[in-house]
């Protein structure tokens, strides 16, 4: 039930900081970062667990909250469910390869690659049926942009982890 | 949980979002925005709270030097107006008036993720309604997309899916201004014999049955006359959009 609390009250803040924080009128991806968090938290636990091998089913319920959270503050239902749920996945299927040592600089370059993996699937999501205009040179920077300010917030919040 | 089950239920996921997506991009499906402006206000007018207070003697002083140069102005506005009120009797012409609806502050910029918005403490209770123009004291800034009792959003006009049809003031050209995604804004559709000059200025033609005719709208910065039907233009809109504090909301045509 604690952890519930604890998830919540940092997915509601990471919300809160997205509405409230733009940078030269770019939103941020802070909820990329709370997918980042969870399957961290979750498959490399503090204490050591019984479990050998932790189900996926709850990351992937997570996913399906967040992006779903995130669809309602946009409108449209759909586009960050899948963007979450299938970056949330591969983030998962990398943390299972266990031949990686996860240093910091590595982390870094897995919050930015994902970040921009999230943005630009739901940018070409929203692109593709909804005849959205957008420069493609303008979605990259963005993307970059929402990516590397996630590198020092993912850091500072996964720190020491695994 | 096998890897296999997992798969077919992040497949289920993605199909369902697909589905739901193209129901809604039909419009055979529509969602309300979750609007949390009722609890992000507060936090937003705490961080406008100490900026403000520091432009604020500033403003004040620029305020009374406008107010003098108004007053100047005034009488020969005034007769101006009398004049052509006179002439379009004369001429039959019937007089369209802009309605104000309301004064709105800006609360908060971008919760968008994709379009370049604003948003200002006015709503349907206000008689703000989707589609309205909205304007401040130097000209154009954008027009209603989204509206909760309180609150609107309103879409910028450099937005690359904002548009709207203007006239250049010298030589009555018209055309259509859209957004970038930048801060300058495209004029489109000027054929490459048509006069248009750095620095003429862009007013809506109200042609396209949404905006009010004679609002500024910017100023053109560069042409370019390349190969093909219509010349390239770029146009600094008058309203900056990372200055906007104040505006209004201009009834629509339609």
């Amino acid at each position: 039930m604690n952890l519930v609390i604890k998830w919540f009250i940092l997915a509601s803040f990471a919300f809160l900081l997205e509405q409230l924080i733009t940078i030269d009128g770019i939103t941020l991806n802070f909820s990329f970062l709370l997918i980042f968090l969870f399957v961290i938290h979750y498959f490399f636990p503090d204490i050591e667990q019984k479990k050998i091998a932790p189900s996926e089913l709850l990351p992937i319920l997570f996913f399906l909250i967040i992006g779903l959270v995130e669809d309602l503050f946009q409108g449209i239902i759909g586009p960050s469910i899948i963007s979450k749920t299938i970056t949330g996945y591969l983030l998962i299927l990398l943390i299972k390869q266990l031949f990686f040592h996860w240093t910091e600089l590595f982390k870094a370059v897995i919050i930015c690659l994902f970040t921009m993996i999230d943005e630009l699937i739901y940018s070409f999501i929203m692109i593709y049926f909804f005849n959205i205009s957008v420069g493609y040179a303008m979605l990259l920077k963005t993307s970059l942009i929402k990516a590397l300010v996630n590198i020092p917030f993912g850091l500072i919040l996964s720190w020491k982890k695994p | 949980m096998t890897k296999r089950a997992n798969l077919f239920i992040i497949v289920g996921i993605c199909l369902i979002g697909f589905l739901l997506i193209s129901y809604q991009s039909k419009g055979f499906l529509n969602f309300n925005k979750l609007d949390i402006s009722i609890v992000i206000s507060p936090f937003q007018y705490m961080k406008n709270f100490f900026y403000e207070t520091l432009k604020l003697r500033e403003e004040n002083r620029h305020l009374k030097e406008q107010l003098y140069q108004m007053l100047l102005q005034q009488k020969s506005y005034h007769e101006l107006i009398e004049e052509n009120k006179r002439l379009k009797s004369l001429l039959n012409l019937k007089e369209k008036r802009k309605e104000v609806v309301s004064i709105a502050k800006v609360i908060r910029v971008g919760s968008n993720k994709f379009f370049k918005t604003f948003w200002i403490d006015k709503g349907l209770e206000q008689g703000v309604k989707v589609g309205m123009p909205v304007i401040t004291l130097n000209g154009l800034a954008g027009k209603i997309i989204f509206t909760s009792a309180n609150f609107s959003e309103v879409l910028s006009l450099t937005d690359p899916n904002f548009s709207v049809s203007v006239r250049v003031e010298r030589t009555r050209v018209e055309g259509v201004v859209s957004g970038t995604g930048t801060n300058i804004c495209v004029l489109k559709y000027i054929p490459l014999e048509e006069d248009v000059a750095v620095g003429d200025i862009l007013i809506t033609s109200g042609t396209d049955g949404i905006f009010p005719e004679g609002i500024k709208v910017g100023v053109v910065k560069k042409i370019e006359r390349k190969k093909g039907f219509f010349q390239h233009i770029e146009v600094l809109p008058y309203q900056s959009e990372t200055k906007i504090e104040e505006v209004a909301i201009v009834k629509n045509l339609i």
